[in-house]
């Protein structure tokens, strides 16, 4: 707190407060900014978590409802009986899974190529992935889902995943190259010396080094293709996910126009338990991934 | 990114001797399958779907109606007449600079104050992650719910307080000022982490001379801070303007790019002509035009990229 007391020696300098004045001031006008910035990140969460508690006849009041009153599941029920909620959680699920899988593993075999076994053009390779994450993905759909029907992978869970892990796969790279460059070269070395094969040192000694860095990109590309919208909304109307029926719940013409808010407040908490439990449970490990690509970039 | 090439030649290690294959080209197959799956992945859903758009762009093609035909510049000269591709363009760029600007802004102030020692900062830290942790489509059902003229929180809390009622989804400007602030919120807490990142970053000593020496706290912000963090801010700053060029998820759930199409973006635009209108020559053509307007502003980014590098 060395830059409060020096706030305080300067507005006793000046003559306006008291040191302790001025150093109570300074406590009064961050914590101020500390409640509004709380205020305004949690006002939307707790408006829909409320929202999903809240009985139907008491959601389409005016004024709205600041506090839990009668507590109610209906809302969840209700959902469970409109949509086939185990079904899209089912197929949320599986899809961010496997796009994390794949992208994990496919981004881990090159970025050990990119990273250790210097080659010519690695360089070139490397710039080539981190320049396709600013290819719209949007640009992609038309000939895609061409090529999909033709391939028969619309509706299925290899094909989305297939796409999403590619998605996913140069920021995951772009993470892991200078992950893998800090970690010390000497053990691999030693091991090539003693006679391992490549596979060998890629299982049992690089593999187990980068587990936290792994683990991290597993939770974010998760969270990431958990969230995921335009790929199971193009293709694959009849596999769908958690996000792809909220919109579809949200879009669809109603009559009278109005929106059925109490089933989509319900299925909004569904959808962000996972990704809530995620975040209290790995916050420093999400944290630190993010921003080892931000920085190291 | 670029560092360590000096290693170059002790490799060889990994790859013994065998009758058929020499040394080096088993290395190079040991390179070639190692990346194999990743850039498969990339030549699979990225580079062949861009190259076939860019021929199809040049086609009039309705999957309903198989026959292509080829309509040269049509499809491009169609979509610089069309007003709402035009609007678009215009709301894309609007949404885009406003958004960035304002999360650079609000991200530095939310980094600044996180960056202060108080009780349950761990805590407050992780709630920060929730904006950027929630997926697109819950925030903007969640915004549009809040902003419901008539049962909404934020029109009553303005109600409250301002006593004003705005119709915010269902006027021009009030929802575009509503679809950007949904979006600053959704982005600024993961610019946020960011620079507190590049915050701790700073020794704590570099500032405290600054104020021994009699800067107050603005002064040193904008003296020392600031031009350290430049580097970050710069960086995100530009990767941000890039990525949200294709914002597709929060428009297609909040506003479906109404009211009429004053919140239209292009990725929106090009879904819509691609798979309402099952218009796919004139989609890949608008996918061109954002696919420019995303290569002219990366190309300005790896210039100033370099710029940077070099006054650093």
């Amino acid at each position: 707190m060395a830059v409060l007391t020096q706030d305080a020696r300067e507005g006793a300098a000046r003559g306006l407060f008291s040191p302790a004045m001025s150093k109570w001031l300074d406590r009064l006008i961050f914590l101020l900014l500390l409640g509004s910035f709380l205020f305004v990140v949690l006002l939307p969460f707790y408006w829909i978590v409320l929202s999903s508690f809240t009985p139907k006849s008491e959601l389409f009041t005016t004024p709205p409802r600041y506090w839990f009153s009668n507590l109610t599941f209906d809302n969840y029920r209700a959902l469970a009986d409109n949509v086939p909620l185990f079904r899209y959680m089912l197929n949320s699920l599986i899809f961010a899974l496997g796009s994390s899988a794949v992208s994990v593993a496919a981004a881990f075999l090159a970025s050990y190529a990119l990273a250790r076994l210097n080659f010519r053009g690695a360089n070139l390779v490397f710039a080539a992935f981190v320049v396709s994450i600013a290819l719209p993905q949007i640009g992609t759909l038309v000939p895609l889902f061409e090529l999909f029907k033709n391939l028969n992978l619309i509706n299925t869970h290899h094909g989305l995943i297939l796409l999403m892990s590619s998605l996913m796969t140069p920021f995951t790279v772009w993470i892991l190259v200078p992950f893998l460059r800090q970690i010390p070269f000497e053990i691999e070395e030693a091991a090539v010396v003693d006679g391992a094969r490549l596979h060998q040192v890629l299982w049992q000694i690089v593999l187990p080094m980068m587990r936290p860095a792994l683990a991290t990109l597993f939770i974010i590309n998760f969270i990431i293709s958990w969230n995921e919208l335009l790929y199971p909304l193009v293709f694959a109307q009849r596999q769908r996910t958690l996000s792809v029926g909220l919109v579809q719940l949200a879009v669809q013409p109603t009559a009278g126009g109005g929106r059925p808010w109490d089933l989509l407040s319900a299925m909004s908490v569904t959808m962000i338990v996972p990704v809530l439990i995620l975040v209290l449970l790995f916050q420093r490990l999400i944290v630190a991934g993010l921003t080892r690509g931000a920085l190291k970039g | 990114m670029v560092s360590t090439t000096a290693r170059a030649g002790d490799r060889g290690a990994f790859e013994r001797p065998t009758p058929r294959l020499s040394r080096r080209s088993k290395r190079t197959l040991t390179i070639l399958a190692l990346l194999a799956p990743a850039v498969g992945l990339r030549l699979f859903t990225a580079v062949y779907p861009y190259v076939q758009a860019i021929q199809l762009s040049f086609y009039d093609y309705n999957p309903a109606f198989p026959p292509k035909r080829w309509v040269g510049l049509g499809n491009y000269e169609r979509a610089l007449d069309d007003v709402v591709i035009r609007t678009s363009i215009s709301f894309t760029i609007l949404f885009v600079v406003a958004s960035t600007v304002l999360q650079i802004v609000l991200g530095l102030g939310v980094a600044l104050l996180l960056n202060r020692a108080f009780f349950g900062r761990g805590l407050v830290r992780a709630i920060n992650l929730i904006p950027w942790a929630i997926p697109m489509v819950v925030v903007a059902v969640g915004f549009r719910w809040m902003l419901d003229p008539q049962y909404g929180i934020f029109n009553d809390l303005l109600d409250r307080t301002l006593g004003v009622n705005i119709a915010w989804l269902i006027k021009y400007w009030p929802s575009r000022i509503a679809v950007i602030g949904t979006n600053v919120w959704k982005s600024t807490p993961f610019l946020a982490i960011v620079f507190l990142a590049a915050l701790q970053a700073i020794p704590q000593d570099t500032i405290e001379a600054s104020r021994v020496d009699g800067a107050n706290r603005v002064q040193s912000f904008f003296g020392i801070t600031l031009p350290l963090l430049m580097p970050q801010v710069v960086v995100i700053g530009l990767f941000m303007l890039v990525w949200q060029l294709a914002s597709f998820d929060l428009i297609f759930a909040m506003t479906g790019g109404g009211p009429g199409y004053a919140t239209q973006v292009l990725a929106y635009s090009i879904y819509q002509v691609a798979f309402t209108g099952l218009n796919y020559g004139y989609a890949s053509a608008v996918s061109m035009i954002l696919f420019a307007v995303v290569a002219v502003t990366s190309a300005v980014m790896l210039f100033i990229f370099r710029r940077v590098e070099v006054t650093l």
